[in-house]
C-alpha cells in the first residue's frame, strides 16, 4: 500500500504503534482493544496464550460483530528502531469480521527491525477476511510469526501482499485447521534486491478440513527468495499447494519447495509449482503499444502477482 | 504525388537461421490503403511484426524508412510513438492486467466501440474468443492513433458481418482520418469492403506482383490458387 494511502487510513486505525509508542487506540462497542502488555496484565487467558509478558504489540478482541473493518497499524519511523512485537486477535463464535493490518516503515533507509510473533484465533463458525500488507524500506529486517487457529467450522481468507520488501523478510505462517474449517491463503512477494525467505504450513487437523495455499514470487534486481510450502494432513482433509515464481533478470535467485505430507488415507492433497521467466511475446506486443520494456516488464509483474 | 509514409527497401530477415524474407520491397503513401496477400507461411506476418520492430527477428540486408527517417534498428515503443500501430494476428494473452488497465497506458481518450464493451473488466486476451481478439486489436489501433495501421489477418475467422462491421470501422475511424492502412489477408474477403489502391502478392519471402485492380488479383487468386502466381514469378 502507498503511503499515502496509509496516510488516509489512519485515522480509522484500530491500533497504531510507531516506533514503541502506541499513537491511537480506537474502540468500538463489542470490540476490546489494548496493547499486548496491558492485556496481559487484565486478563488470565491471555497469560495462557503469551509464555511471558510482551514488550509491546497489540491485543483485539471481537465479542460482537461490526460493520466495518478492523485496522492495525505498526510503522517505523525512526532509525534503528528494533520492535519486538506479540500481537493476539481473537474472534467469538459465529462473527464474520474483516481485518487490515499494515506493517511498514514511512521511509526507505531506517535500518528497522520488526520482529512480530501474532497469534489469532478464529472461535468456531467465525467467518475472517485478513489483508496483512507490508511496505518495508530497503535496508529494514523483518520477522513475522503468525499462527492462526481455525475452530470447527471457521473460514479465513488469509492475503498477505509485500510488494515493498525489506532487505531481509523471515515470514513464518502456521495455520491448525479444526473440524469442517477452511482456508484460503494468498502470499504475495516482491523481490526487489531483497532476500526472502517464507514458510509456511498448513495443518489440516480436523475432519473435513480444507485448505488452498497459493504463493506467487517475482524475483528482482538480485532477489534471493526460498518458499518453504507445507501442508500436513491429519485427518480426512483436502489441501492443495500453489507455487509459482517468475524470475525477472538473471541475477536472481528463487527457489519453491512444496511439501506433502499424508497421515490420513482419506485425505486428499495435491501441488504443483513453478517458475518462469517473462515471456518476450507478451514483452514485445506491450511495447508495440507503446510501453518501454520497464514499464512493460513492470505491468506484466502487476499481473503475475494478482490472485 | 502523395508522399511516401514507409518504404522497405530490399528487405531480408532471418528467424532462428532461417531465411524467411528474401529481399521485400514495399511502399505506402499517405492516405493510401494497400493489402499484401500470400499463401499461409509465405512471411506476410513477418513483415508487419518487423515493420513494427519485433526484436525476435534478424535483420540481416536492407532498410526500413517511415517519414524518410531510417527505423530498421529503432524499438518498437519507438515506432509506434512514431505512428506505427498494429493489429496482430494471434496477440498473446496478459494474465491479471486488465484490458482497460492497458487501453489507459495507451490513451487517456476512451475508444467507443459497441462489440468492445464487454472486454474492458476482462484480462488481456485471456480466454477472449477469436472475434473478440480481432475487436480487442482493432481498439487497440485506434487508441494508438497511429500514422501507418497494419492489421494482420483482422478478416480471418470473421463471419462476414462482423468482417463488414470490421472494414467499417477503419474506413471510418482510420481511412476518413487520413490514415494509411495495410491489410495482410489470406482470404481477401475484407478487400471487398475497403477497396484498396494497391495489392502486393507475397511468395516465399518475396512480393512477386503488385496490382491496381483487386478484384482482378482476387479473381485470379480465387480461380486458380497462388499456384498461378508462382507461374507468374516464372515469367518475372
Amino acid at each position: 500500500m502507498a503511503m499515502r494511502s496509509v496516510k488516509n487510513a489512519s485515522k480509522k486505525f484500530n491500533f497504531w504503534q510507531i516506533d514503541h509508542k502506541v499513537l491511537q487506540i480506537l474502540k468500538g462497542k463489542g470490540i476490546e482493544i489494548l496493547s499486548s502488555p496491558e492485556a496481559w496484565e487484565k486478563f488470565d487467558f491471555v497469560r495462557k496464550i503469551f509464555e511471558k509478558k510482551p514488550k509491546e504489540g497489540y491485543f483485539v478482541w471481537v465479542k460482537k460483530e461490526v460493520d466495518f473493518p478492523l485496522m492495525t497499524c505498526i510503522t517505523i519511523a525512526s532509525p534503528k528502531v528494533s520492535q519486538d512485537l506479540r500481537n493476539l486477535l481473537v474472534i467469538e463464535k459465529g462473527i464474520k469480521a474483516k481485518a487490515n493490518v499494515f506493517c511498514n516503515a514511512a521511509k526507505n533507509n531506517l535500518c528497522g527491525v520488526h520482529n512480530a510473533k501474532g497469534k489469532i484465533l478464529l472461535k468456531s463458525g467465525v467467518s475472517l477476511e485478513y489483508n496483512h500488507i507490508h511496505k518495508w524500506g530497503q535496508k529494514d529486517f523483518v520477522n513475522p510469526d503468525y499462527e492462526f487457529i481455525l475452530e470447527k467450522g471457521a473460514k479465513l481468507i488469509y492475503n498477505y501482499q509485500n510488494l515493498f520488501p525489506p532487505e531481509n523478510l523471515n515470514l513464518r505462517t502456521i495455520l491448525h485447521l479444526k473440524e469442517n474449517s477452511s482456508a484460503n491463503i494468498n502470499f504475495i512477494v516482491n523481490g526487489v534486491n531483497s532476500k526472502i525467505k517464507i514458510e509456511d504450513g498448513l495443518i489440516l487437523e480436523g475432519k473435513d478440513s480444507q485448505g488452498i495455499v497459493k504463493v506467487r514470487a517475482v524475483g528482482k534486481k538480485n532477489s534471493r527468495i526460498l518458499v518453504k510450502s507445507m501442508i500436513l494432513a491429519n485427518s480426512p482433509s483436502r489441501g492443495h499447494l500453489d507455487c509459482q515464481g517468475l524470475l525477472v533478470d538473471k541475477d536472481s535467485k528463487i527457489s519453491l519447495i512444496p511439501a506433502l505430507i499424508c497421515q490420513n488415507k482419506e485425505a486428499q492433497i495435491t501441488h504443483e509449482a513453478s517458475i518462469g521467466k517473462i515471456s518476450e511475446e507478451q514483452l514485445t506486443y506491450l511495447r508495440m503499444r507503446g510501453l518501454s520494456e520497464k514499464e512493460a516488464i513492470d505491468l506484466i509483474c502487476s499481473g503475475f502477482l494478482k490472485i | 504525388m502523395k508522399k511516401i509514409l514507409l518504404k522497405v527497401r530490399n528487405l531480408r530477415v532471418n528467424a532462428d537461421k532461417k531465411e524467411i524474407l528474401k529481399g521485400v520491397n514495399l511502399e505506402i503513401r499517405e492516405k493510401e490503403i494497400q493489402a499484401l496477400l500470400g499463401p499461409n507461411a509465405s512471411g506476410k506476418s513477418t513483415l508487419a511484426q518487423v515493420i513494427s520492430g519485433n526484436p525476435k527477428y534478424k535483420i540481416t540486408k536492407g532498410k526500413i524508412l517511415f517519414f524518410g527517417k531510417d527505423i530498421t534498428k529503432l524499438p518498437p515503443e519507438k515506432r509506434v510513438k512514431m505512428g506505427i500501430a498494429l493489429a496482430w494476428q494471434i496477440p498473446p494473452s496478459v494474465k491479471g492486467v486488465k484490458f482497460s488497465q492497458l487501453l489507459e497506458r495507451i490513451s487517456k481518450e476512451k475508444v467507443k466501440i459497441e462489440d468492445g464493451k464487454n472486454l474492458f473488466e476482462r484480462e488481456i486476451n485471456v480466454d477472449f474468443s477469436g472475434g473478440e481478439k480481432k475487436i480487442s486489436e482493432l481498439i487497440q489501433v485506434l487508441a494508438l492513433k497511429p500514422k501507418l495501421a497494419i492489421f494482420d489477418e483482422i478478416d480471418s475467422g470473421l463471419d462476414i458481418k462482423r468482417v463488414e462491421k470490421v472494414a467499417k470501422i477503419i474506413r471510418e475511424k482510420l481511412v476518413r482520418k487520413g490514415v494509411s492502412v495495410l491489410l495482410i489477408t489470406h482470404s481477401g474477403e475484407i478487400l471487398n469492403y475497403l477497396k484498396p489502391n494497391l495489392v502486393s502478392v507475397m511468395l516465399d519471402g518475396k512480393i512477386v506482383c503488385q496490382g491496381k485492380d483487386f478484384e482482378k488479383v482476387l479473381r485470379t487468386i480465387k480461380k486458380y490458387g497462388y499456384e498461378k502466381c508462382k507461374e507468374c514469378l516464372k515469367k518475372i
